[in-house]
């Protein structure tokens, strides 16, 4: 499958570049566009990248925007559903945005619950899209989702997680996370060890408690008549069941 | 295979230069032919360390350019020929290397050598990213300071999207007694945020000054200086020897039992 690239409709707007599906058959990246891009000579301008499944690394958008700017193309923006290379982007210095169709990082695979006599079945959007990052959000990372975050890992101190929805970390949350970036005020901010630079929930910003959290027990960060306030994690799951 | 290891820290002053120093030596001591690359050309001073200086005649930059071959531009140390340096340029010319370039002398390298070690300027800019460009594996520096650790972490971020692997971790100068009273992280405390495997443990030492000073590494001589034996033993570890990480808290015990060993052998 080749790339598509959708020239701007008129001066002044961006021109969209959609990476094909990922699979697992999928070369390097830079294969892929080498000859759809050759084949094109599109007027120079910015370009968004839609990335979707595709993990794309550091060095590979680096070179990717260096390809797209011998042609004339600067890269402004990666939408993607991957959140490796939302962070990879971040660090890039581009405008990272998950989409506004998110949905779990996991390439989609054929669920062994639906029956083969049932046709393809609509794809049911669940009711508050969760973005999972597997790993540790380092100092200088910065990972912005447009539904809520979970992270398998920890926030170390100098990194940002924020999410218009909730921001959920299994693990340490030491670093600044946001909630309702958006400005959800009901937004929550859950980690098992909550011992944060700052919250912030919507528009609310907090300094962190001075203090260690007590040991073992995991904490919540909810808005309270505008206040952030830190209390034992509820033992319910904060989003709607998919 | 030949094993290229990058040796950065992001912070400046915590040690990278002389850990490259004292672990190639180390290696080299252990046998294995090692080379040392001095990627800090604005700043080298890697040459130094070793007692190099004055031999220096070309550099890689001559290499690339094929006004000279390899041999010619590698310098071999006097006591411990197995290791050879080859500085990555020269301090005025700040501009020519790029991560191509940074490529291709590894390859040169990694055809003559077991382990080449590649001394990384500090920060995260162009520095950073040429002498990154051609390692494999990485060996993080920090020591028990929070601006130290904050700026190791966001360096392991930035190797970990570039897919290098392993990324080890040593923590440099560590005072056992401040650790002890608390006035100092605590080593869990480090490795608790940047979640690395410890493959050295170096506690602060004034013999590195003294051996900074003369060029002569610490592991060169045989040295039972506290720091002389850690580095040697990163080196073990490197190449695949279990030797057990010394617990500081113990050692801070060690140091008074050993010092008023010393008083009683005068007084006697």
């Amino acid at each position: 499958m080749a790339a598509l690239f959708l020239a701007a409709a008129r001066p002044g707007l961006s021109h969209h570049l959609l990476l094909p599906e990922w699979t697992r058959q999928s070369g390097a990246v830079d294969d892929v566009l080498r000859h759809d891009l050759e084949q094109h000579s599109p007027p120079g301008g910015a370009v968004i990248l839609h990335a979707n499944h595709w993990r794309l690394t550091l060095p590979e958008l680096q070179a990717l925007r260096q390809r797209l700017q011998r042609q004339g193309l600067t890269l402004i923006g990666v939408e993607c559903r991957n959140t490796e290379t939302l962070v990879a982007a971040a660090a890039l210095g581009v405008t990272a945005s998950a989409g506004a169709d998110l949905t779990p990082t996991t390439p989609p695979v054929a669920t062994a619950s639906s029956s083969p006599a049932e046709p393809s079945p609509q794809p049911v959007i669940p009711p508050d899209p969760l973005t999972i990052h597997r790993g540790t959000l380092r100092s200088g990372d910065h990972l912005q989702v447009e539904g809520s975050l979970l992270v398998l890992g920890d926030v170390n101190p100098g990194a940002r997680a924020s999410a218009a929805g909730h921001v959920l970390v299994w693990g340490r949350l030491r670093g600044i996370a946001h909630a309702g970036c958006l400005g959800d005020g009901s937004a929550r901010i859950v980690a098992l060890e909550l011992r944060p630079l700052q919250l912030r929930i919507a528009a609310a910003v907090a300094r962190g408690p001075s203090d260690p959290p007590p040991a073992g027990l995991s904490e919540e960060a909810r808005l309270v008549d505008g206040v952030i306030r830190i209390d034992p994690a509820q033992a319910t799951w904060p989003l709607g069941l998919a | 295979m030949s094993r290229t290891i990058l040796i950065c820290s992001g912070k400046g002053g915590v040690g990278k230069t002389t850990l490259t120093a004292n672990l190639g030596i180390a290696l080299a001591k252990q046998g294995a032919s090692t080379a040392v690359l001095d990627a800090d050309f604005g700043l080298r001073n890697l040459d130094l360390l070793l007692g190099l200086e004055n031999r220096i005649v070309y550099t890689a930059q001559e290499v690339l350019a094929e006004s000279c071959r390899l041999e010619q531009a590698l310098v071999k140390h006097k006591q411990e020929p197995k290791l050879s340096l080859l500085p990555a340029g020269n301090p005025r010319m700040l501009e020519w290397l790029t991560p191509d370039d940074m490529k291709k002398i590894v390859g040169m390298l990694e055809e003559r050598f077991e382990f080449v070690l590649i001394d990384c300027p500090a920060g995260i800019e162009d520095g950073f990213k040429n002498a990154a460009a051609a390692a494999k594996e990485a060996l993080v520096v920090t020591t028990p300071e929070v601006s130290a650790v904050r700026d190791a972490d966001r360096v392991i971020g930035l190797l970990q999207t570039r897919d290098i692997q392993p990324i080890q971790l040593v923590l440099n100068r560590v005072r056992p007694k401040m650790m002890v009273n608390q006035e100092m992280l605590a080593v869990s405390d480090v490795t608790d945020i940047l979640a690395l495997p410890l493959v050295g443990l170096v506690l602060e030492d004034e013999q590195v000054i003294v051996s900074t000073n003369r060029g002569e590494p610490l592991t060169l001589n045989g040295s039972r200086s506290p720091a002389g034996l850690a580095y040697t033993n990163v080196a073990r570890r490197l190449r695949g020897e279990d030797v057990p990480i010394i617990d500081p808290s113990k050692e801070s015990q060690g140091f008074r039992a050993r010092l008023s060993r010393l008083m009683q052998t005068k007084i006697f």
